[in-house]
């Protein structure tokens, strides 16, 4: 059932502990449910308690929530300044310069949490690059919170 | 039986001059992910500059912004919300909602639900309805970019409540009304009387369903943002005449309710409930309603 969600989560170096019994799948959304909510849940109901993201075409979309989750793990990290965490939230990607702190893998092609200075997550996204290169893009947007305005339009 | 001058007769019968609205945009702080981030400080060396709303706990009106008050991170990351100031007083009414089951009837778009929820500390739980369905997403958004964990949604008829057989501590019927015309600039080319009409009715079949599943002595927030008084005090007569409802005392701004509605004499009650009229806030009518004890 929390397959997904804990295999997300290694990809990030992180583990997540969640008791299967309080995670709902609907419909290839997650949801962890607290105790008062699994005893009222009903079938039908369109959210409930914390979503954890979704599976689509067989690949699994984090939610925020899950994201804040693991940025409160030793999930690979990356702290970026206030330039970079603007665009960051507008959808681009990061140039090495604009790092300020790294935790975890540094490798091409891994998922890292992006933070702002106030460690607070923006979102993830995939290292492309050698990150000490200043000049170049060495994090690649995969997604941000930005996406809730990006939903509403 | 329509337009400005119809309806503007109305508001002078009821004792209120017209005048031209000057409503200010509010936003309303999330504390359980606020707390401890210095919210007020950030936001001003965004170019953010607020000043609190002396009758709101976590309300702040925006005096100028240099910025979109809706693109800043600390709004996508939910520490705020955009929300009206009337409308952010219904969910402060209720008597310690802390570890209570409760229903937001009529939930959609979800600023008052999530309200609710940063009252409860995410404890107990909320049970959210709304009918359109197209209207969920923007619930949903809300409670991701809010965290919020103790919410249930369903795409349920408020006139069909007892069907989730469940028994509410706390219901907030936050109901759908005719609006007013300080935030739809066309409202007095869009509304009639009859819309009214249809609108009071329907709030009354949802208090009838809603009050079966609201356990004894407990409380419902009755409000709109309408004006007309079909939809507010006479429903709200109605309901302690039909209902075995008592209206409570509330203590905020606001006048007191009618209770001589166009030369009707209501319940005397009645003027316990809240009337708004637009001003800095849009207009709102509010009332506190206990279910009476050993009653049907």
């Amino acid at each position: 059932m929390i397959k997904p969600v804990t295999d997300f989560a290694g990809r990030l170096n992180a583990k997540i502990i969640l008791n299967s019994q309080f995670v709902v799948e609907k419909e290839g959304r997650y949801y962890l449910l607290k105790s008062e909510l699994r005893s009222i849940a009903r079938n039908g109901f369109f959210y409930a308690g914390l979503f954890l993201g979704k599976v689509k075409k067989h690949k699994f979309f984090p939610s925020f929530v899950l994201l804040k989750m693991l940025a409160e793990t030793e999930a690979n990290r990356i702290i970026v300044d206030d330039k970079a965490a603007w665009l960051f939230i507008c959808g681009r990607d990061i140039f090495g310069k604009r790092i300020t702190a790294l935790h975890g893998s540094r490798r091409k092609g891994d998922y890292t949490l992006i933070l702002n200075s106030f460690g607070e997550c923006l979102g993830f996204g995939r290292i492309i690059g050698d990150i000490d290169a200043k000049t170049e893009v060495v994090v690649k947007n995969v997604s941000d919170v930005g996406d809730f305005l990006r939903r509403e339009k | 039986m329509s337009g400005k001058e119809f309806f503007v007769n109305r508001y002078e019968q009821l004792g209120w001059e017209f005048q031209e609205p000057s409503p200010r945009q509010a936003i309303r702080i999330n504390i359980s992910n606020a707390k401890g981030k210095n919210l007020e400080q950030r936001l001003a060396s965004r170019g953010v500059e607020l000043e609190t709303i002396t009758f709101l706990k976590h309300g702040y009106w925006v005096l100028r912004s240099k910025v979109s008050v809706g693109a800043t991170q600390e709004y996508l990351l939910g520490m705020y919300s955009i929300q009206e100031a009337a409308a952010q007083i219904p969910a402060t009414l209720f008597t310690d909602p802390k570890g209570k089951l409760v229903l937001d009837a009529c939930a959609a778009p979800g600023g008052k639900t999530v309200q609710l929820a940063d009252l409860m500390a995410n404890t107990g739980a909320i049970v959210a309805l709304d009918v359109e369905k197209r209207r969920l997403a923007a619930l949903s958004n809300h409670l991701e970019r809010c965290r919020i964990g103790n919410t249930i949604v369903y795409n349920f008829d408020a006139k069909q409540t007892s069907g989730l057989g469940l028994k509410f501590d706390r219901i907030l019927l936050d109901v759908p009304c005719s609006g007013n015309f300080v935030s739809d600039e066309k409202w007095f080319t869009r509304r009639t009387i009859k819309d009214v009409e249809r609108n009071a009715k329907l709030q009354r079949e949802i208090l009838t369903e809603t009050v079966k599943c609201l356990r004894e002595r407990g409380e419902i927030i009755y409000s709109t943002c309408s004006l007309e008084p079909e939809e507010n005090e006479l429903n709200m007569d109605w309901a302690t005449k039909n209902l075995n409802l008592r209206i409570e005392k509330m203590d905020f701004i606001g006048q007191e309710g009618l209770t001589n509605v166009f030369g009707q004499q209501l319940d005397d009650s009645v003027k316990l409930s809240r009337r708004l009229w637009p001003n800095e806030t849009q207009g709102f009518f509010i009332c506190k309603l206990t279910k009476r004890r050993n009653t049907v």
